[in-house]
């Protein structure tokens, strides 16, 4: 073979195999009349349902991911922001108020309440610790809210409280994946992914998912929480900062215009195109719907973002910090955020773990503490929503990932330092106000030292049921296909919990 | 388990077997009688074999029929009477039968047929009423629709709520398969004691706790639940009649009280009233979030133009063609807001907050005829541009945040809005001295001023160490 024979032969050899390689499933049974036979009798046999009833996934649109879509119902809440207290707040400390756990104080835990259970970290025998915190009843509801959250205190009128949550996960990241994706192990879409995914967002300009953390940590589960799982990667969360640049990266870099950034990204989009045009894979098309959201964002978010521009007695109401990354930043930023149309907003704030392994992790300095951060923003929140009109259609929903045992925290049975409880699966509270809830309510009950739900037993599913259902959607038809079956946030379980719907 | 189950399992065919013997059972009686007339002699030879046919069809029904009895969810003297009959007919028909092949006389085989006519349709008519509860036939002749089930009352006050309220419900709507001639799921209703004791689930009622009572848990289902009941293709309660039963059982579930002498909070009042006689008229109009009445589709030319411009137009949900339209990445300029005369019927919710809307452009949003909610906050409209609102009876939400509106203003041109139930008045030309006389005018409405703030407390600064 001479050289240019064998110039010639590999120059062949190339572009065969550039062409197989382009050759995808797709063009396979394009070219095969057996293909078509097939794909005819897929459509066919695709309106079957093989046992499963009514699911109909949401049409998506690859190349318009996140434009507004009508849910099947009439939903009351067009917008969430859910609060999540990451660590797990104590509820015997807020919200369930027990005098009873008051009398055994300092006595050892009774027998019953430890057989076959298992604890994070509590072994052998604690002791009871009583409520370290003093209570009063308030509003026409009657609520009972701790010294605490002398601010929320007066709003008690205002959100309807769960006290009968239960989960099945002791752990931090398991039990926050379960509460966000309805799943305690990774790979499952967040709440704000179903929810933008089912209804895309109002304001093509901001992302439709928006995530804010404050405290000083990511949640432990880290970003799966606000991942977009087997959902397409659109619908992720965007985490947002309340400190400098609102998105990492969102300046144009020194010496590049905007005009050369709309250049390049122009540029960008029309080799993508070319390259849908060849494959035809969705996920390319939101590939360049991202591009340019992502351009549009570069005005839109840094004004909407800055919350220098809010007047003064807005801040004072809010206990905000300019410049600063707090949650009272974050609490305004949501507003901000809904009332330009975002449809998600996700704030973790961290640092709630209260074992009392340090005075940070106490019941009565780091509790206290992170109370006094949080009481002022979410009572202004509240009221800031309502008086700008926006409460009715927006679900408010304030929670952790489990509650705190009635017991004294003694790990590896020595005493912890300070005052605080272990983790608790079996009662926590959690609440939620605005987008169709009722007002001045309390739904469930623990018993007389808060260990067990008595009645209106809830569990994260319920609670994602609850949410989807404000949203307009009915949990159980409300799927997406992937690996061969209908996947649902809820999976097989929850209930709307009907009690707490106005 | 599944050996168990199987002979419920051949029950259940029993009501398509029946319609068996019933047919040819009928035929062959037919025959017989059609041959007293010569020209009908040839269908004779015919006869023993329908005959045949019929008569071991009508042994199998009553087979099936059995099983199904024994399954526990049928009870009562009908079920004895239906029995006893079918298995009457089952022996008749093979006596009729034997009587061909030993050739008796003519006029015995017409009696005999004539006697099985009268007998099968006696037997069937109880099996129906077994199915479709007994008073499926008279409950048509007596012109009594299935859409009332509760039939209204004089004084609703003076009623005694079980008697007349809840019993007359359920019978309507639950005892055709929860009564005493069927008990599904081995549950009887057609009495509290019995409803207490509950069926294969447990008690169906508790009195004091409706929301855990299985009875409201499944009428709260949706109704795609296999659970729900009553059963999707059997008429449903209405959001009334559900609410009468929680407030019956929280209130003890009591056989003899009048309705007088249990406690009513305002949320039961108009529901109860609704349960009075000529309450159809005085009822409270529901105020639903969109029209009940339909709406032929909007123009797409005329949505996509929107879009265009940037308007987020969509449905309220999905299969309506009622829409919203929000302005939150759109400017409403003049042209854009012409568009929206092409929706005037379809929009009902607008949300123009923020937005370059003047009083001027008002005059476009005040052609929406079905408008129920319309943001307006944060924008430059003014009383006049308020006065073109009045013209829409259907407003229930207004959101005036933000703007130069004021007291007398809103006086003048909302006051005749029937239907309005939030009206949203933080930072406008309310002023303090107005609200009161406000808050007369409209004393129906809910009003917010808003301009709430909270105390500055020590502990918001601070730390605790």
């Amino acid at each position: 073979m001479t050289r240019d024979e064998l110039n010639a032969y590999r120059l062949v050899k190339e572009a065969n195999e550039i062409q197989a390689g382009a050759h995808t499933r797709r063009h396979f049974l394009k070219e095969s009349a057996m293909g078509l036979g097939a794909l005819a009798m897929g459509a066919l046999f695709g309106g079957c349902s093989f046992g499963a009833k009514g699911n109909n996934p949401v049409l998506y649109d690859a190349a318009h991911p996140l434009l507004p879509k009508s849910p099947p119902f009439l939903g009351k809440a067009k917008s969430v922001i859910y609060l999540h207290m990451a660590g797990a707040p104590s509820q015997l400390e807020l919200f369930d108020f027990k005098p009873e756990l008051m009398k055994m104080d300092g006595q050892d835990c009774p027998p019953s309440l430890l057989a076959g259970k298992k604890f994070a970290f509590i072994t052998g025998v604690p002791k009871m610790l009583g409520p370290q915190a003093k209570f009063a009843q308030h509003g026409q509801s009657r609520a009972w809210v701790s010294d605490n959250m002398p601010h929320f205190s007066t709003m008690t009128d205002e959100v309807s409280f769960l006290k009968a949550v239960t989960t099945d996960q002791f752990n931090h990241a398991p039990a926050q994946l379960l509460m966000h994706t309805g799943s305690a192990r990774l790979g499952r879409p967040s709440i704000g992914s179903w929810a933008t995914y089912g209804l895309g967002t109002e304001n093509q300009n901001l992302p439709g998912f928006v995530v804010l953390t404050s405290g000083g940590s990511f949640p432990d589960a880290g970003k799966s929480i606000w991942g977009s799982g087997f959902l397409p990667s659109v619908y992720q969360g965007v985490q947002c900062r309340s400190e400098g640049d609102p998105v990492l990266f969102i300046k144009d870099p020194h010496g590049m215009s905007r005009d050369l950034r709309k250049a390049s990204i122009d540029a960008i989009n029309a080799s993508n195109l070319e390259e849908y045009a060849t494959y035809n894979d969705p996920e390319i098309q939101s590939r360049v719907a991202q591009y340019e959201m992502a351009y549009r964002m570069q005005i839109s978010a840094p004004e909407v973002m800055d919350i220098n521009n809010e007047p003064q007695y807005i801040h004072d109401m809010y206990g905000t910090q300019p410049g600063k990354a707090c949650f009272a930043n974050n609490v305004l930023l949501a507003r901000k955020l809904v009332e330009k149309g975002v449809r998600f907003v996700q704030l973790f704030d961290w640092g709630w773990d209260a074992h009392g392994d340090g005075p940070a992790n106490s019941l009565n300095i780091g509790l206290k503490n992170k109370c006094r951060s949080t009481d002022k923003p979410i009572t202004a929140l509240l009221l800031d929503l309502k008086q700008r009109g926006m409460l009715e259609d927006t679900l408010v929903v304030w929670g952790g990932e489990f509650g705190r045992t009635p017991m004294m925290e003694n790990r590896n049975g020595v005493q912890n330092p300070y005052n605080g409880r272990d983790h608790h699966t079996e009662a926590f509270t959690m609440w939620m106000a605005g987008g169709g809830i009722k007002k001045g309510y309390t739904h469930g009950e623990t018993d007389e030292i808060g260990y067990s739900a008595l009645s209106g037993k809830v569990d994260p599913f319920d609670i994602q049921a609850t949410i989807l259902n404000q949203l307009g959607f009915d949990h159980e038809q409300f799927t997406f296909p992937f690996q061969g079956r209908p996947f649902r946030l809820t999976d097989v379980a929850g209930k709307v919990i009907r009690d707490i719907v106005a | 388990m599944i050996l168990l189950t199987i002979p419920e399992f051949i029950g259940r065919f029993h009501p398509i077997l029946v319609h068996l013997p019933i047919g040819i059972l009928l035929l062959g009686c037919l025959f017989q009688l059609l041959t007293i007339n010569p020209k009908f002699v040839f269908l004779r030879d015919s006869i023993p074999v329908i005959c045949l046919f019929g008569a071991l069809a009508a042994v199998f029904s009553s087979g099936s029929g059995y099983l199904l009895s024994e399954s526990g969810d049928y009870d009562g003297d009908l079920v004895d009477l239906h029995f006893w009959m079918g298995i009457s007919v089952s022996i008749i028909a093979v006596l009729l039968y034997l009587m061909y092949r030993k050739g008796v006389k003519e006029l015995f085989l017409n009696l005999t047929s004539a006697g099985l006519v009268i007998l099968i349709t006696l037997t069937g008519h109880y099996g129906g009423s077994l199915t479709h509860g007994s008073d499926y036939m008279t409950a048509a002749l007596k012109g009594e629709s299935s859409k009332v089930a509760i039939p209204p009352v004089a004084d609703v006050q003076k009623a005694i709520a079980y008697t007349h309220l809840v019993q007359p419900l359920l019978q309507n709507r639950c005892y055709s398969c929860h009564g005493s001639e069927k008990q599904k799921g081995k549950l009887r209703m057609d009495n509290i004691s019995f409803m207490l004791k509950g069926g294969e689930d447990g008690s169906s009622l508790i009195p004091g706790r409706a929301n855990e009572s299985e009875l409201i848990k499944r009428m709260l289902l949706p109704i795609t639940n296999d659970d729900h009941m009553p059963p999707k293709e059997k008429p449903q309660l209405t959001a009334e009649e559900i609410q009468l039963l929680q407030w019956w059982i929280n209130e003890g579930a009591t056989a003899d009280k009048k309705v007088a002498d249990l406690k009513q909070t305002a949320e039961i009042k108009p529901v109860l009233m609704s349960f009075q006689t000529g309450a159809a008229v005085t009822k409270k109009k529901v105020v639903s979030d969109i029209p009940e009445e339909e709406v032929g589709k909007a123009d797409p030319a005329a949505i996509e133009q929107l879009k265009k411009a940037g308007v987020v137009v969509i449905p309220v949900l999905s299969n309506s063609n009622y829409l919203s339209a929000s302005f939150v990445t759109a400017k409403a300029d003049p042209e854009v807001l012409k568009l929206l005369d092409a929706l005037k019927k379809q929009l009902i919710w607008v949300n123009l907050s923020n937005s370059s809307i003047t009083d001027q452009g008002m005059a476009d949003v005040a052609k929406l005829q079905n408008l129920r909610r319309i943001n307006l906050s944060h924008t430059a409209v003014t009383d006049k541009g308020l006065a073109l609102l009045k013209g829409l009876p259907k407003l229930q939400v207004i959101n005036l945040v933000g703007t130069k509106v004021t007291s007398p203003g809103i006086i003048a041109q909302l006051k005749g809005l029937k239907e309005l139930q939030h009206l949203y008045l933080y930072q406008t030309g309310v002023e303090q001295k107005d609200q009161a006389k406000l808050k007369s005018s409209f004393n129906k409405v809910s009003l917010d001023f808003g301009n709430y703030t909270l105390p500055f407390l020590a502990q918001d600064t601070t730390e605790v160490k």
